[in-house]
């Protein structure tokens, strides 16, 4: 009988093999990520400077949201380069993925070559276009100017600089053109095929078969476009510092500076736990408003 | 499979273990010996009547075998200069070896606060200014006054500039040493001006040049494609083919402007800042106006940032001349022309930003009187000599500044002629710090810069955003008083 207890409690072998295996994993995350996780919502009621032991500071980091006019900026900052560049990357993924589903030959040149933006460190994306950018010298305002006799003072008019980082966004499509075209290419024939018997043009087409159809990778990469440019840190950090005018000040490079530029760790643990509120909001809303709407071919 | 072969499982057990076994190794603490000795170092010094006298001091020993951290930033030839420190340094100090642990210059604060909060702060480091009063409040750095005061070449009245004790010295007690010397000041294209018949710019401080005539020759200097100057009918402002000037606005090249007009960034005694005084606001708009109004300076900020504009726009031709930081000399020497410099132009009188980072112990280390022996050497003149003469340093060193002592640093094909005038006269009569408070860095960052951003881009003059934007950073100032 407590034989048979003690087999109940000690995992199978093949239980502690499988737990072997996934350790490194485990480890990591409950090292890396949980724990600093729950001391992040510890911060949230401390005061912390790094040079000194934290000190206990109540709600005090949360009762500064309301008075500090930089996180409201930073948040509208960031709202606006998420409304904006998320639906607008994605339209420009889809319709290059369109294009890559072309039969024609040499496609998989194509293919990498739209692809290989993506896979360029940041920095390096960031100081090129920071020429390209260039009021002066760059090749942007010289087509421009060539064009309609117009130069942008893009990274120093508050009102451009946006504009010009959600460009560079743009260039960096590949990866979700990637997954828009294996999306596309697991739409059966049979559909467009039947879309066709029935008299449908190439837009019919589109609209009543491939997104549809599509609406789950569509879905997913909406999804990850919005919690990912909520994030976006690189840009700002590398090309504007956040300027002009705090035109560009993203929320993560606020929430960096608040920690160790400012010396308040514990006002940028709030700032953060804010953002994961956001995010979680955010995403909970598409989900309800959008999410009805995805249709999984399996159901 | 059958016993005595090796096979794949033996193979992950084995390669667990090595990593196991590694990773424990890492993870241990090196062992220190503990050895004594003595030390004789010689030590010349020129006094104020340049007579050479040698000294011979017997320096106490240091009383173990120990390995020192020094983390800072620096590339090229000054990471160059410090390696050799390093090894001249152990050369001299037998038993003590230094680890150079190198950041980007970016990087380096974060990388610093990171392992102080982990506890695990390096022995030295470079403190950058913003940081310095901060640090000192809350302990991190070694109160290092008595070993400085004690020290029989440190410690001698007047050794250093007078300025470098105003700011190395917080609340009566120093908290670490001043790198050097900074000060911005021109370099432009020898030929440009021969080719326009203009005098350029004197490193005599006796001769710098006013605002007004500095206007003038930027203006005569500027050129767009149909060859006109600014103010001249016909004259294109957006095909510029050449600029008079690219000035710096802001840092070292824009606190020399204000100083120049007899204004204050802030106030030492009140820890306010005092942007927004009239002599400060006038000077920060002539600085934008040299691209706004006057068009002789290229609009782009941009070019500052990236760093490497400057010098291939003075080689190109693009640009006739640049207020920059002195360290720019360490590799604008190298460019294909006749490089020159002088002192920035003044609006009341000469005046120069000075302000730099500190070589400092933090207070964590385990080995002060070793690490005293290490910052001694940085501060001396040995080390000093090194990185002034690659043209990236001043000396704040008395010694250094004699007739005689320049001859130890100036450098033939580096330093052009009549450069030790912007040491010996620009930097130790007219050079001023700033006073950095706790709280400085995010007074700026948060309402300053994105005034000024304001009124470089032209939607705002300096007189309407630097009010508000004081009296917004003063309160980020008052609040970090302690």
């Amino acid at each position: 009988m407590t034989n048979r207890w003690i087999r109940r409690l000690v995992p199978s072998r093949q239980t502690r093999i499988g737990y072997a295996f996934i350790s490194p994993f485990i480890l990591g995350f409950i090292l890396w990520l949980l724990i600093p996780m729950l001391v992040s919502v510890w911060l949230v009621t401390r005061e912390w400077d790094l040079i000194t032991p934290p000190r206990f500071a109540g709600l005090a980091n949360i009762q500064r949201l309301a008075r500090d006019p930089m996180f409201f900026q930073s948040l509208k900052v960031t709202a606006y380069y998420a409304c904006v560049s998320v639906p607008l990357s994605m339209t420009i993924a889809f319709l290059a993925a369109l294009l890559m589903n072309s039969k024609v030959p040499g496609i998989n040149v194509f293919r990498t070559i739209y692809y290989m933006p993506s896979i360029v460190p940041a920095v390096a994306v960031a100081v090129m276009w920071s020429w390209i950018l260039n009021t002066q010298f760059g090749l942007l305002n010289h087509f421009l100017q060539s064009l309609a006799g117009v130069k942008i003072r893009w990274l120093q008019d508050p009102k451009w600089a946006m504009p010009a980082l959600m460009l560079m966004s743009f260039w960096s499509f590949g990866t979700t053109m990637v997954i828009y075209l294996a999306g596309l290419q697991g739409i059966p024939n049979v559909y467009y095929e039947a879309a066709e018997m029935d008299g449908a043009g190439r837009l019919s087409k589109l609209r009543h078969v491939t997104i549809p159809l599509m609406s789950p990778q569509i879905f997913f990469t909406l999804i990850m476009g919005i919690i990912g440019s909520f994030q976006t840190f690189t840009a700002g950090y590398l090309m504007t510092g956040g300027g002009p005018e705090n035109a560009t000040l993203f929320y993560v490079l606020y929430l960096y500076r608040n920690g160790f530029r400012f010396f308040k760790m514990g006002y940028a643990a709030t700032l953060a736990w804010v953002l994961f509120f956001v995010i979680l909001g955010l995403t909970a809303m598409v989900f309800r408003g959008v999410g009805r709407r995805v249709y999984y071919a399996a159901d | 499979m059958g016993h005595g072969k090796f096979n794949r499982r033996d193979f992950l057990r084995l390669s667990a273990l090595t990593a196991a076994g590694s990773i424990l190794a890492a993870c241990s603490e090196p062992e220190t010996k503990v050895v004594k000795e003595t030390v004789e170092v010689e030590i010349t010094r020129e006094v104020e009547k340049e007579v050479t006298v040698k000294e011979t001091v017997v320096v106490a020993a240091s009383p173990e075998t120990a390995e020192l951290t020094y983390m800072g930033w620096g590339a090229g030839p000054e990471e160059d200069a410090i390696l050799a420190g390093i090894e001249k340094f152990q050369e001299e100090t037998p038993g003590v070896t230094v680890q150079w642990m190198h950041n980007a210059s970016n990087k380096h604060l974060d990388k610093l606060l990171s392992m102080v909060a982990a506890g695990t702060p390096p022995d030295t480091a470079f403190i950058s200014t913003g940081v310095y009063t901060r640090f000192a409040e809350e302990g991190v750095l070694l109160d290092v006054t008595e070993m400085l005061h004690g020290d029989p070449v440190l410690g001698m009245e007047g050794y250093f500039i007078p300025q470098e004790y105003e700011r190395s010295v917080y609340k009566g007690s120093w908290y670490g040493i001043g790198f050097c010397a900074l000060a911005g000041h021109f370099y432009y294209n020898g030929a440009l001006f021969e080719e326009a018949g203009i005098d350029p710019p004197s490193n005599d401080p006796a001769e710098a040049w006013d605002w007004d005539h500095f206007l003038e020759v930027a203006t005569l200097l500027t050129v767009d494609a149909n060859g006109k100057h600014p103010g001249e009918d016909g004259f294109d402002s957006d095909n510029i083919k050449r600029w008079g000037v690219n000035y710096g606005r802001w840092g070292i090249p824009g606190h020399g402007a204000v100083f120049a007009n007899d204004g204050k960034i802030i106030n030492k005694q009140t820890g306010l800042l005092e942007l927004d005084q009239p002599a400060a606001v006038e000077a920060i708009q002539r600085v934008a106006d040299l691209s706004l109004v006057h068009h002789v300076m290229p609009e782009s900020a941009v070019m500052e940032e990236l760093g490497m504009g400057t010098s291939q726009m003075l080689e190109t031709g693009v640009l006739a001349m640049t207020v920059d930081g002195q360290w720019a000399l360490s590799y604008l020497n190298q460019l294909n022309i006749p490089l020159g410099t002088g002192v920035a132009p003044k609006m009341v009188k000469p005046a120069c930003d000075i302000t730099t980072p500190f070589q400092g112990i933090l207070a964590g280390t385990k080995y002060p009187e070793v690490a005293w022996k290490w910052l001694r050497f940085l501060a001396g003149p040995w080390y000093q000599r090194q990185l002034c003469s690659i043209g990236l340093w001043l000396p704040n060193q008395t010694s250094l500044l004699t007739e005689n002592g320049v001859k130890n640093w100036i450098t033939p094909g580096i330093h052009p002629d009549g450069y030790e005038k912007i040491a010996s006269e620009y930097v130790m009569k007219y050079g001023r710090n700033i006073y950095m408070p706790p709280g400085y860095q995010e007074a700026l960052q948060q309402y300053i810069t994105p005034a000024l951003d304001s009124v470089w881009n032209g939607n705002k003059s300096a007189a309407q955003v630097l009010g508000p934007a004081v009296e917004s950073a003063n309160q980020i100032l008052e609040e970090n008083k302690s």
